[in-house]
């Protein structure tokens, strides 16, 4: 029933994504679409660093990239990262949201729209708000929402806020978050 | 956040008005840009829905200007992405530029200028601003009224700076801008010798000769098929041997486009047309 997995992170996130691309199986049968705070002046490393340990194809995509199944999409450093209707990535310079480009609510409104009750939006550790109102939309348009449990996190400002904007399906331990992916059909 | 969000079939209608009475076409931009950007203009202006809009711009001569202002995205920073400048400014300019009569470099969307400028102040340091002829479009009257007063976004200053001084380590920005009340006023007189055009690039003919084409994270705002169309056109305006330099992560991508551009550099995103 899902189409596609959409995960947020900020400070902290880091070995969280890390461990769960490690877990996702080579012929993981949806897209992961990745929007993650980042410096802006750091174009190379991330992805190379997020590949390292991941068995499914980890990208930074061009712009109007057709969005497919088993690999993930890394939002470029200083590029807001879209969803269009026709699951094509669509990158995007306009202003910063919430102090970040790329904005987590930005990919996440657009995710929603485009891919309505098929998706899955999934806040992790971060020190900002940005995501939360993402993650409200992703549940307005019917998708299933996760947060990352705020006990676990390094730093619980980005779940503390989407906890206190919507009302999140499931609050889970990383092992928790990859099991439910495990299990996603 | 954004409190007003247009529906789909609201942001079709939006796109037939302008169509109508205009003569905008704005339907093969990319969807999820431009019913954002629409909503942010609807917002700014206290239009309230689609309706307001739509009756703003029928009736309202002066809104549609400002609305091809405000389409545009401004541009984030002077000099974005160091490493490319850096590229330009020791690799790329100085082999390309001294060897040539009358070296058109176009921008055929200028937005809000910091880029026009940052090309300026590039060549002015490599001392080639003489030597080449700038051609800078825009489809808003505004921004080029803006650019030629040279008027900075101050808020931005900082990462201009930042950036300049990633490239040119010992220098410094503050020699080509003056500060006045709350804003900044770039120098002018790099571009006394540009030539404007007011134009819309989708639909109006391009310039020919040209030995540069400038459009770095532009052609982002266009879905795939109109992405196809316009750089299929610019291979008649841009000369045998010619470059076009895009964003870091637009890409040309239309079936046997290998046959008219190679990328010259590996990590930067710039092409060179084909002799022949």
């Amino acid at each position: 029933m899902y189409k596609a997995v959409i995960i947020g992170g900020s400070a902290g996130s880091f070995q969280v994504i890390t461990k769960i691309l490690n877990s996702l199986p080579e012929n993981f049968n949806f897209p992961v679409i990745l929007c993650l705070h980042r410096l802006k002046h750091v174009r190379s490393g991330f992805v190379e660093a997020l590949s390292i340990k991941s068995n499914i194809p980890v990208i930074e995509p061009f712009d109007k990239d057709s969005i497919k199944a088993g690999t993930a999409y890394l939002a470029p450093s200083n590029y807001h990262m879209y969803i269009e209707l026709n699951k094509r990535i669509a990158l995007s310079t306009e202003e910063v949201v919430n102090h970040s480009r790329p904005s987590i609510d930005l990919s996440f409104e657009t995710a929603a729209l485009a891919y309505r009750d098929k998706l899955l939006g999934i806040i992790l550790s971060g020190a900002n708000k940005d995501g939360a109102y993402g993650l409200k939309k992703v549940k307005q348009m019917g998708g299933t929402t996760i947060v990352q449990d705020p006990k676990e996190c390094q730093v619980s400002t980005m779940t503390d806020a989407s906890l206190k904007m919507s009302k999140v399906d499931h609050i889970l331990s990383t092992q928790q978050i990859i099991n439910f992916l495990l299990k996603l059909k | 956040m954004q409190n007003y969000e247009l529906g789909i079939l609201d942001t079709r209608n939006i796109i037939k008005t302008l169509n109508d009475s205009c003569n905008y076409d704005f339907k093969n931009y990319a969807l999820t840009f431009f019913k954002r950007r629409v909503e942010y203009i609807i917002k700014k202006h206290g239009l309230k829905n689609a309706a307001g809009f739509n009756e703003k711009i029928e009736n309202d001569k002066n809104f549609k200007d400002l609305f091809l202002k405000e389409i545009c995205v401004e541009t984030t920073e002077m000099f974005r992405d160091p490493s490319l400048w850096r590229y330009l400014k020791d690799n790329f300019l100085p082999k390309l530029v001294p060897n040539t009569s009358s070296f058109k470099i176009w921008f055929p969307e200028v937005s809000t200028g910091e880029e026009l400028f940052s090309w300026a102040i590039l060549l002015n340091e490599l001392k080639l601003l003489d030597k080449v002829q700038l051609i800078a479009s825009s489809i808003s009257n505004k921004n080029i009224e803006d650019i030629k007063e040279g008027v900075l976004i101050s808020k931005k200053i900082e990462s201009n700076n930042a950036n300049f001084e990633r490239i040119f380590s010992t220098k410094n920005l503050t020699n080509y801008y003056s500060l006045k009340d709350d804003k900044a006023f770039l120098d002018t007189s790099l571009i006394k010798n540009t030539k404007f055009l007011k134009q819309n690039v989708i639909f109006d003919e391009f310039p020919k000769g040209i030995k540069l084409v400038v459009f770095r994270n532009q052609m982002i705002y266009f879905n795939q098929i109109l992405q196809e169309r316009f750089v299929k056109s610019l291979h008649s305006s841009i000369v045998p041997g010619g470059h076009l330099i895009i964003g870091n992560n637009e890409k040309i991508d239309y079936w046997n486009c290998d046959k008219d551009y190679t990328q010259i550099c590996k990590s930067e995103s710039i092409f060179k047309k084909k002799l022949s």
